[in-house]
């Protein structure tokens, strides 16, 4: 059997009708830039908000963490931080989990192809999240800390960078995975590892700095951004490669879903 | 059988016929994954190359003869040869050393505005990055020209290396010319490195003033940079298969598929599973 008579016999078996009317079809039904431009915005908002704190506050609060205008500026954002962020992890992926597709086998081409283009807003507010966390505030750490010599973990830096903008990225990662898994069945039946590995990498990232804290903290390594010390951030970092996998994947899904939109378009003839 | 559409409504795409609506979202696909790939290849360029060679990136009196000229090229291939990988191989695009590298410099000049010296203080002349785009560019005239990987590896692995002092030259020559200061000769970029305090970092000369490092003659630079070149051509060929790993698509059946409410698949006969 030919790949287009496989595509007729599917779209007849889901009750397509081939000569279905195309006026359902209009490309701004699957794509909409609104949600992905508002979060790239209220992201940037977020971001531009902790980069002028850190401007009014670091040197004038954040040098002595012994300090109680340390304590209220740095440790109380700090604390703002982590009950924003973990209450924003159980919101978005309990919100993802519960209200999952149940009847995948049911999906319609066009409710796919329309929840792809949602999947790939989805990685793209992640990608811009990252981006803050792995090149703006990583680089922006070194520039405060080769000059500043710290006395605490929580750093004006570290706070921002560590416990602010990782586990936000780690929102969106995480979430991005669930949606596939949850509405777009070739994720649902298989998982994919480079999708996995696009999204565990950076997260793990998160526990390192365990590791990272406890190696300033033993050895006062200050003098050298490039030290051993550093590489486990490396290694992880490279897990963003795997978004090429995930690229080449999403790719031969929608080849297939768009030759049969246009099979259920009644565009094919025999 | 083959689609055929109407003349109006089809659209030839590499020898395929489409919609015009297919080709249309497609070209939004295309779009959309291009900024996604730009955000996430300055992330991952920026982030691995400022631990592994960061340093001698951020400070000009750090910009030595040898260090620099020998580490700043081997770190900084190893994505332009992934990339290429994904780029070339899967898409045909002839860029991808030089995406990288543009994103690289995008990503650094972001941190040194808005981070070396809106908040920490440093002059421009002090922080400016290096470029590695004219390396990038010969990387990827070699891989356009031979189609060939190894060829690649080797002629635009070496290019890559062998151009990045002179590439960067223009930029930094009037910061090796002497002054004496306090009785001793120093370049200019080591005198800027004194004047401006960095508490938690060495100024380079107590870094690297140790056995013959500075006192060989002026080839330092030279040999500093075919070292560099034979190291980025096995670099190129490592990480050329880390991108073609990673680009891989592999999947595994998901064992959460009925907690999640939807059917299973049906399990496999043992006779199918012995063959």
């Amino acid at each position: 059997m030919s790949s287009m008579e496989a595509i007729r016999e599917s779209t007849a078996a889901e009750g397509l009708s081939p000569s279905a009317s195309t006026k359902d079809f209009s490309t701004s039904r699957f794509i909409s830039f609104r949600g992905p431009v508002l979060a790239m915005l209220g992201i940037l908002a977020l971001m531009v908000f902790l980069r002028m704190y850190q401007q009014m506050y670091a040197f004038s609060a954040g040098l002595d963490s012994t300090t109680p205008d340390f304590d209220k500026y740095w440790m109380g954002l700090l604390r703002v931080e982590l009950v924003l962020l973990v209450s924003s992890w159980a919101a978005l992926w309990s919100f993802l989990w519960f209200t999952r597709d149940r009847h995948l086998d049911k999906l319609q081409v066009k409710d796919e192809i329309r929840r792809y283009f949602h999947l790939i807003g989805f990685i793209f507010i992640y990608a811009f999240a990252v981006y803050f966390a792995a090149s703006f505030f990583a680089e922006q750490d070194a520039s405060w800390h080769q000059t500043v010599v710290r006395d605490t973990s929580f750093t004006p830096s570290h706070i921002v960078l560590f416990y602010g903008t990782m586990p936000f990225y780690v929102l969106f990662g995480v979430g991005s995975f669930l949606y596939a898994m949850t509405r777009l069945p070739k994720f649902a039946s298989n998982i994919s590892i480079p999708f996995l590995i696009a999204v565990v990498g950076p997260f793990l990232i998160l526990p390192n700095l365990g590791y990272n804290e406890w190696g300033h903290a033993f050895w006062l390594m200050e003098e050298f951004f490039s030290a051993p010390l550093h590489w486990g951030f490396v290694v992880l970092g490279w897990s963003v490669l795997a978004l090429g996998g995930l690229l080449i994947q999403i790719s031969q899904h929608l080849i297939e879903l768009f030759r049969r939109a246009d099979a259920e378009r009644g565009a094919y003839s025999a | 059988m083959s689609l055929k559409f109407a003349d109006s409504d089809s659209v030839q795409l590499y020898g395929i016929t489409w919609s015009k609506w297919s080709a249309s979202l497609s070209r939004m696909f295309d779009f959309i994954v291009a900024v996604i790939v730009f955000l996430a290849v300055t992330s991952a360029v920026h982030l691995n190359f400022m631990l592994l060679a960061g340093d001698w990136d951020f400070w000009v009196d750090w910009k030595d003869r040898e260090y620099w000229v020998t580490l700043t090229p081997i770190v900084g291939i190893m994505f332009p040869a992934a990339l290429q990988y994904l780029f070339w191989e899967k898409f045909r695009l002839p860029f991808g050393a030089t995406f990288a590298m543009v994103a690289l410099v995008f990503g650094a000049w972001m941190a040194r505005v808005f981070a070396f010296h809106e908040w920490s203080g440093f002059p421009y002349s002090l922080i400016w990055p290096a470029t590695m785009i004219p390396g990038a560019l010969v990387l990827d005239t070699v891989l356009l020209l031979t189609g060939n990987f190894l060829a690649t590896a080797i002629f635009g692995g070496m290019g890559f290396a062998l151009i990045f002092f002179a590439g960067n030259w223009p930029m930094l020559a009037i910061y090796h010319l002497p002054l004496q200061v306090m009785n001793s000769l120093v370049s200019v970029a080591d005198y800027i490195g004194y004047a401006f305090t960095r508490t938690a970092t060495p100024e380079y000369l107590r870094f690297v003033e140790r056995g013959t490092l500075r006192t060989f003659g002026g080839h330092s630079e030279v040999v500093a940079s075919f070292f560099s070149a034979f190291v980025c051509v096995l670099m190129y060929l490592a990480w050329w298969f880390i991108g073609m790993l990673l680009s891989t698509v592999f999947t595994v059946p998901n064992k959460f598929k009925t907690m999640m409410g939807l059917k299973a698949e049906p399990r496999q006969k043992s006779e199918s599973l012995a063959v």
